[in-house]
């Protein structure tokens, strides 16, 4: 250490002192010698050089003294940097194409890690966010549903592998007596909760156990955006109180600003064990997650035998109908970053694929280019360079250039990621928090000076084996420049074509699901079609008859307004996420085992929506007004679930759906329709299973009101906004938006990355383009004499062309079959970004593989018309 | 070659003891670099020949330890010269070199020359 130190201090400021001093020195003891062979006697000539003679080499002393202040590594490795710039200077173009090569791989690598990282990889904003597990209960059917309070109360406080357990439920209260009534996002949670996820209090206090036990008094705590929109900002809000839902709750505290948990704008925090009576039955669930904090070692295996040990217990000690129910936990990470992570996966692999491209481009470049160098690196063996010393330098050289090329490719990646964050849909969480970190700078760096070594060793593998003689003879690159050579080029161009092939088929897939997603049956009439989104306060419309009466009053209301055809009243509008699942069966069909119970999306419409929205009727009948509360419970089920369970949708009609299956309570109802099948999930979901009830017998307070237009659907919003208002000023509207704006949204991922991918797709052809005509081009210039005399003794140009043709042709060949294989075996992975084609898809398959051969034939085409006009005459004279 | 060492041939410094021997030269009195060669050659009654080429750089590398340290002064004679003094740091390694070194001889001796 201490010696490095002196070493560093002497190397930055005392280099020239110290080489003064030390010839001062010597000096000094040149003079005592000499002085002393004069007192012997001896004349002064005489000993000063007796002196120099007993002495020795004084220069080669001095070197000696100095190089043991010096770092000789660094000096040679600077030393090599110094000469691969001036390698550089030297050919520009060369290194200008090996530089922007370099930096469109790194730079589009390193965009995409930056969105991987932040997505994926990054520990979550919480304290230990990297041992934070998200809990649900698990059945043979569905894992991650909720968990009951009962079962969640065992597991806190039974569980030995989690230092903290909290749960939240998510609700929307509506409220009132501040304006306007507006609807407002909660988080019912434990009190634990915010020490877990490490929320502070910027006003007031957060929740204590008194604040979550039963019976407890109303309090809530407001987040930092709700208290400056909704609540003025004023400081002194803390203790006044806010009437949500009709239930007043005193506010003890404001959070900190930027906190938020999941993706979920939230305006206020409630206790939830305040209701915790309500719960009666370790089945009674809701919507309540937990979050979890693992103890320090802990895994989540064990986690989960822990709870899932407490489950089994709990079913011997308090045995009930869900005894089957086991305990769910994920890292949180994994959850949040959900369904993203096979797209971002893709990305990332294909973007990886265009760095191979790039860099076997690089590679073959460099290797060109250390053949035409075989005299200079002779020379340097001759005269004495080790094949390690040779090695490093060249490696060096090769370095150099790949951290330029690394260095812009970071301002590429700056660039593209700002792009990127501007471009992606709004519902990948995390994404806009990419940047340029240090992670990912540590990244860039790694792959630059890996593809340096990577794409530098063949070179350096074949400078080791220079033959002297020959090269210092020919000095010129011929085709005797190396069969190896030859065959690594080949190489390379084959793997190049493979992997462009495999690109091409990926994006190509991509697209043709996008296009058939845009063009897919949305099952309804997404045109002049405009959803208003409602909730009723609960305060005001806690009866079923007034929130009929409500729906009742406005449809009939915004019938009247001129421009609007037709009202309907459905709970989740298609494109908009599902209203939740649950499991039936079908009374006139033998009963299913436990295990076996089938699940169906459920959803809530009144008797004009599937008329507003031109839903097809299948069969059967529409709902209408003889199905009235109190009289015969009817459905209506979507043409999935009919084929689910009859061969003909007709044969369903008058048979009965029992809601929760045979082991669930629930109503029975009977079939009255079957309708054509609407994408609930967006035009890219799967048509699932879903049955309806009609609204006049389950009225839900949270509805879409649907217009059907006769004009733009946009003119109607302001109509459809006073209508609202008119009826009861304290009904907030949620949302106001046409389906085709609605539907259009879900897409957004999905066009994410398809664009994304065409463009890697793109740049894999355009480098691969690149390579295969360096490669070829480098072919024929190495056998420019050969096809000279070839001509000169009567070969014809059409026997060239076949000759040179043959070779790339058989190289685009090889690549194809390579590539073809390659994309084939992974379409599997493709599976779940696919729609409306198969991921095995032969036809894509065989477009790309044209594509490939006619950007191969394009790229071969320069090289080869060379190669037949090479002027025989002039070539040889000029040899 | 013969197997018997020319007793007018002198030996060659062995590796790393070039060092220690300078930290013994310089226990008394500091010197500098010509008055340590000549200790050392005196002291090992010509036995060792000191070559300048290793001398130096042996001095700068205990220098960069701070095992020795150096100063410009006038020689007795009244010339300028460089001369070294042990350091604190430097006489304690001294301490654990001499010991170690005479441990090793001794070793080498038995080795060599078992007294049966």
């Amino acid at each position: 250490m201490r010696e490095w130190w002196s070493k560093i201090c002497r190397a930055l400021h005392f280099r020239s002192g110290l080489d003064r001093d030390l010839s001062d020195e010597m000096q000094a003891h040149l003079d005592l010698m000499t002085a002393e062979n004069i007192e012997r006697g001896m004349p002064p000539t005489e000993a000063r050089a007796a002196a120099r003679r007993a002495f020795g080499n004084v220069t080669s002393t001095q070197e000696k003294a100095r190089e043991s202040w010096q770092f000789p590594r660094l000096e040679t490795i600077l030393q090599d940097i110094r000469y691969g710039l001036r390698g550089i200077r030297k050919s520009p173009s060369f290194s200008l194409v090996v530089i922007l090569t370099l930096a469109l791989g790194i730079g589009a690598n390193t965009a995409i890690f930056s969105v991987v990282y932040s997505v994926l990889l990054r520990p979550l904003p919480y304290p230990h966010g990297e041992r934070l597990v998200w809990l649900g209960e698990s059945t043979a059917k569905a894992s991650g549903i909720s968990i009951t309070w009962i079962n969640f109360e065992h597991w806190r406080h039974d569980n030995d592998s989690f230092e903290n357990m909290a749960a939240f439920a998510g609700e929307d209260l509506t409220l009132t007596g501040r304006g306007d009534a507006v609807l407002t996002h909660e988080w019912l949670v434990t009190s634990g909760f915010f020490q877990l996820i490490g929320a502070r209090p910027a006003l007031g206090r957060l929740f204590t156990d008194r604040d979550d036990t039963p019976g407890a008094a109303p309090t809530v705590v407001a987040t930092a955006d709700c208290w400056q929109r909704k609540l003025g900002g004023d400081s002194n809000v803390v203790g006044e109180s806010v009437v949500l839902d009709g239930t007043s709750y005193q506010i003890i505290g404001v959070l900190n600003p930027g906190f938020q948990f999941q993706m979920r704008p939230v305006d206020f925090y409630l206790p939830i064990g305040r209701n915790a009576n309500a719960h009666h039955k370790r089945s009674d669930h809701g919507n309540m997650r937990a979050v979890g904090l693992l103890k320090p070692g802990a895994t989540l295996t064990q986690a989960r035998t822990n709870l899932d040990a407490i489950m089994q217990r709990l079913a011997l000690s308090d045995p009930g109908p869900e005894d089957d129910h086991r305990a769910y936990a994920a890292y949180f990470t994994e959850v949040m970053a959900g369904d993203v992570r096979t797209t971002l996966l893709v990305l990332m692999s294909a973007v990886g694929l265009v760095l191979i491209i790039a860099c076997a481009n690089v590679a073959s470049l460099l290797l060109v280019r250390s053949t035409a160098r075989a005299r200079e690196i002779a020379i340097r063996v001759a005269i004495g360079a080790g094949r390690a010393r040779l090695a490093r330098q060249l490696l060096t050289e090769n370095i150099v250039i790949a951290v330029i090329g690394g260095a812009l490719g970071l301002f590429l990646a700056g660039w593209s990621l700002r792009m990127l964050i501007l471009i992606g849909p709004r519902d990948i969480p995390r994404l806009t928090e990419a940047t340029l970190d240090l992670p990912v700078l540590l990244f860039a760096a790694v792959i630059s000076v890996a593809v340096g070594l990577l794409a530098g060793l063949a070179p350096v593998w074949n400078a080791g084996k220079v033959d002297l003689t020959t090269a210092l003879k020919e000095g010129s690159p011929t085709a005797s420049a190396g069969k190896r050579g030859e065959a690594f080029r080949s190489t390379l161009v084959i793997a190049e074509i493979a992997i462009t092939l495999m690109l091409s088929f990926v994006s190509g897939l991509l697209v043709r699901s996008l296009i058939a997603a845009q063009h897919a049956d949305p099952g309804f009439d997404p045109q002049n079609l405009l959803a208003i989104e409602l909730q009723l306060p609960e305060s005001r419309y806690g009866s079923a008859d007034s929130v009929r009466e409500y729906y009742g009053q406005l449809s009939q209301n915004l019938r009247a307004e001129p421009g609007v055809d037709d009202v309907g009243l459905v709970m989740c509008p298609p494109g908009a996420g599902d209203c939740g699942d649950y499991w039936y069966s079908i009374l006139e069909k033998p009963t299913p085992t436990r295990d076996d119970v089938p699940l169906s999306l459920f959803n809530i419409a009144d008797a004009s929506y599937f008329r507003a929205a031109r839903m097809r009727l299948l069969a059967g009948r529409n709902f209408n007004e003889s199905d009235r509360a109190g009289g015969l419970r009817v459905t209506m089920i979507n043409e999935r679930l009919a084929r689910q369970e009859w061969p003909d949708p007709r044969l369903a009609l008058g048979q009965h759906l029992k809601v929760g299956g045979p082991y669930m309570e629930g109503p029975t109802l009977e079939i009255i329709g079957v309708l054509a099948n609407v994408s609930q999930e967006g035009l890219d979901g799967e048509r699932s299973p879903t049955f309806y009830y009609a609204f006049s017998q389950k009225p839900d307070s949270a509805m879409v009101v649907t217009l059907r237009t006769n004009g733009d659907p946009a003119q109607c919003m302001n109509a459809a906004r006073r209508q609202v208002s008119a009826l009861d000023r304290n009904v907030p509207i949620q949302s106001l938006r046409t389906a085709e704006d609605w539907l259009g949204a879900t897409l957004q991922r999905r066009r994410f990355a398809t664009l994304l991918l065409g463009l890697f797709g793109g740049l894999a052809m355009l480098l691969a383009a690149v390579g295969i005509y360096g490669v070829l081009n480098y072919w024929v210039s190495a056998r420019q004499r050969e096809i000279a005399i070839r001509l000169a003794v009567g070969a014809q140009r059409s026997t060239i062309m076949r000759w040179a043709g043959l070779h790339a042709t058989r190289l685009a060949v090889i690549g194809i079959v390579l590539g073809t294989l390659g994309a084939w075996s992974a379409a599997r992975w493709l599976e779940s970004l696919v729609f409306g084609v198969k991921a095995h898809n032969p036809l894509m398959m065989f477009l790309a593989g044209g594509a490939v051969m006619a950007i191969a034939a394009l790229a071969a085409s320069i090289p080869l018309w060379r190669a037949t006009h090479t002027d025989a005459v002039r070539n040889l004279r000029e040899a | 070659m013969s197997t018997v060492d020319n007793p007018l041939q002198r030996l060659e410094l062995l590796q790393g003891t070039l060092e220690v021997l300078i930290l013994r030269s310089l226990q008394a009195t500091p010197n500098h670099a010509y008055g340590i060669s000549q200790f050392l050659e005196r002291q090992s009654e010509f036995e060792f020949l000191v070559d300048n080429g290793s001398l130096y750089p042996a001095l700068q590398r205990l220098l960069q330890r701070r095992w020795i340290s150096s100063q410009w002064k006038k020689s007795p004679n009244g010339r300028r010269a460089k001369y070294y003094r042990l350091t604190p740091l430097g006489r304690t390694q001294l301490v654990a070199a001499k010991s170690k070194w005479m441990r090793f001889v001794e070793a080498m001796a038995r080795v060599l020359a078992p007294q049966r």
